[in-house]
């Protein structure tokens, strides 16, 4: 089954799809029926309803924004642990292709412009290959008894970079840069974002075990999680400022196609890469940080405000009365928020580890 | 301090309000700092003008990365040197305010970015903004391989027409993209 937002990457999303990807899967014989989106939360609904057993995989042809709602249609299912298995492919056809260019640069390859990048996912669909994937459970809070849990496959982020994810979602460019003029005009305002932040960092002694499906409610237990209202596990960090300009937490290496904000990620690395920048950087630092971004070198850059750790969950109380938080680049309630990662429980049409394309540009 | 003579008239008052986005209380308090600036002789002349070095030391003006060119492109002077008139001041506090649109927060920030006032931002317009952001000295500014990173992406993301310039409406449909930029462009005394 083939999703397409036909609002996606200013409206060219169909046309991408009948100009590239579509011979491309009738040469390699893959059946497939397009289905074209109609309304924010068709194909949540779709998935949650649908058969499963009929399709061979779950292709989405948009941003991020359809993935997420895939996703989590699938997690919403009685039959979750099955249903997520579904192997999930992704082809860029809107304006965040965050995943897709995570894939591309998990298969070793150079990076692309957009529309190799559309051709390169669309052969790793045709092949059929298909890898784990990690999922994060995303908890928020504004009432610590019944929180909203989703799942996210992406990144959750509050602050600076919150900001300009929500404003590039709306210029609908695909592969657009992620920082621009209006970057440059919150610069010269810069805020400070004030909370307190907490996790768990890995234990590198300790293997990571899968989740054992006992829940009450559909989807794995959140083990690593207690609830909002109550304070985090003696074992988790408590980081001691509460200034800060940005908070990243990532789970694949790419924000966008060219914001390669998490270098060391793979997909079912089993972690969420936290990166927050503090309080009290000058704007030249934070430039910086931005333009390093692009090609992953911003964690060598020894900038001082900086940090960066690698954890299975954590926790974000935001003391600032407004602000933005997204889940995969989509804007969510603004409040307590905490996460804990879920390695591998999904399948993704993407190249295994270790995998190296031969010539993804010629078909035979 | 003898401040009868630099009361505010009521019907001026009045126009005032009309006039700009500003509230009464704003109008009184804006010509309290004004005349605040002023000095003794200037304060009975009827049209007085500050001169841009005392603008630039009010506080909320002070930090403000692009105080220059916000007293360049509201002062009304024939020798261009960035002095304001009380009404010139009105003018600037009007268009930061809380209450000025967006369509008219977006051409004042147009032409503030406008460093050589030629109507459209081009690359060198572009390089002293981001100079005016990361700071006076060499250690803080951008190195040029940055620079030329930096006004590409811009570029690419704002030149629809790929003329190689911005133009007020490409800079206006990116600007209205962002939710945060009326907040932030704001300055109220």
């Amino acid at each position: 089954m083939l999703l397409v937002n036909p609002h996606s990457g200013k409206g060219q999303a169909l046309s991408l799809f009948t100009g590239h990807v579509q011979h491309m899967l009738n040469e390699a014989g893959v059946p497939h029926t397009l289905v074209i989106t109609e309304r924010q939360n068709h194909a949540r609904e779709l998935v949650r309803e649908a058969d499963l057993s009929q399709w061979g995989a779950l292709v989405i042809m948009s941003g991020d924004g359809l993935l997420f709602e895939v996703v989590n249609g699938l997690m919403e299912r009685e039959d979750w642990e099955e249903a997520i298995q579904t192997p999930l492919g992704i082809l860029p056809g809107g304006s965040g292709n965050a995943l897709a260019a995570s894939i591309h640069h998990y298969s070793g390859a150079q990076p692309v412009s957009s529309e190799e990048l559309l051709v390169s996912c669309g052969f790793l669909l045709c092949k059929g290959l298909v890898s784990r994937m990690d999922l994060a459970s995303v908890h928020l809070g504004s009432s610590p008894s019944n929180p909203t849990r989703l799942f996210s496959f992406l990144s959750l982020a509050w602050g600076f970079v919150a900001d300009v994810d929500v404003e590039s979602e709306k210029y609908r460019h695909v592969g657009a840069a992620r920082f621009t003029m209006g970057t440059l005009v919150r610069l010269a305002s810069l805020r400070v974002y004030k909370g307190r932040l907490a996790y768990l960092p890995v234990d590198e002694a300790k293997n990571w075990e899968p989740m054992s499906a006992n829940a009450t409610l559909t989807g794995p237990p959140d083990s690593l999680l207690v609830p909002l209202d109550q304070p985090v596990p003696s074992d988790w960090v408590v980081v001691p400022e509460e200034d800060f300009v940005l908070m990243l937490a990532m789970y694949q290496s790419h924000l966008a196609k060219d914001l390669y904000a998490a270098p060391n990620s793979t997909l079912d690395d089993g972690l969420i890469h936290l990166i927050y920048v503090r309080a009290g950087i000058s704007r030249t630092a934070l430039l910086r940080l931005f333009l390093a971004m692009e090609k992953g070198t911003h964690l060598a850059n020894n900038c001082p405000h900086l940090v960066y750790t690698r954890v299975r969950a954590l926790r974000l109380e935001p003391y600032s009365p407004k602000g933005v938080i997204t889940v995969d680049g989509e804007v969510v309630e603004y409040g307590p928020v905490q996460a804990q990662v879920h390695g591998g429980i999904a399948t993704l049409v993407a190249p295994p580890a270790g995998y190296r394309p031969q010539s993804p540009r010629r078909l035979p | 301090m003898g401040t009868t003579a630099s009361q505010l008239r009521k019907d001026l008052l009045s126009e005032y309000q009309e006039l700009t986005f500003l509230t009464k209380q704003e109008i009184i308090l804006a010509h309290k700092r004004f005349s605040e600036l002023l000095s003794k002789e200037d304060r009975n002349i009827p049209t007085p003008r500050v001169p841009m070095e005392k603008v630039l030391s009010l506080p909320e003006l002070k930090s403000n990365p692009f105080r220059k060119r916000i007293c360049h492109v509201f002062s009304t002077s024939d020798m261009k040197d960035g002095s304001l008139t009380f009404e010139d001041f009105l003018d600037l506090l009007s268009a930061f305010s809380d209450s000025a649109t967006l369509e008219i927060k977006s051409h004042y920030a147009f032409r503030i970015f406008d460093f050589d006032d030629d109507g459209t931002l081009d690359g060198g317009d572009l390089e002293k903004l981001v100079n005016c952001l990361t700071g006076e000295t060499d250690d803080t500014r951008l190195t040029t391989e940055e620079m030329r990173q930096l006004i590409s992406n811009i570029l690419e993301e704002s030149d629809i027409d790929k003329d190689g310039t911005v133009n007020l409406s490409e800079f206006q449909h990116v600007i209205s993209r962002s939710p945060d930029f009326v907040s932030s462009f704001k300055i109220v005394l």
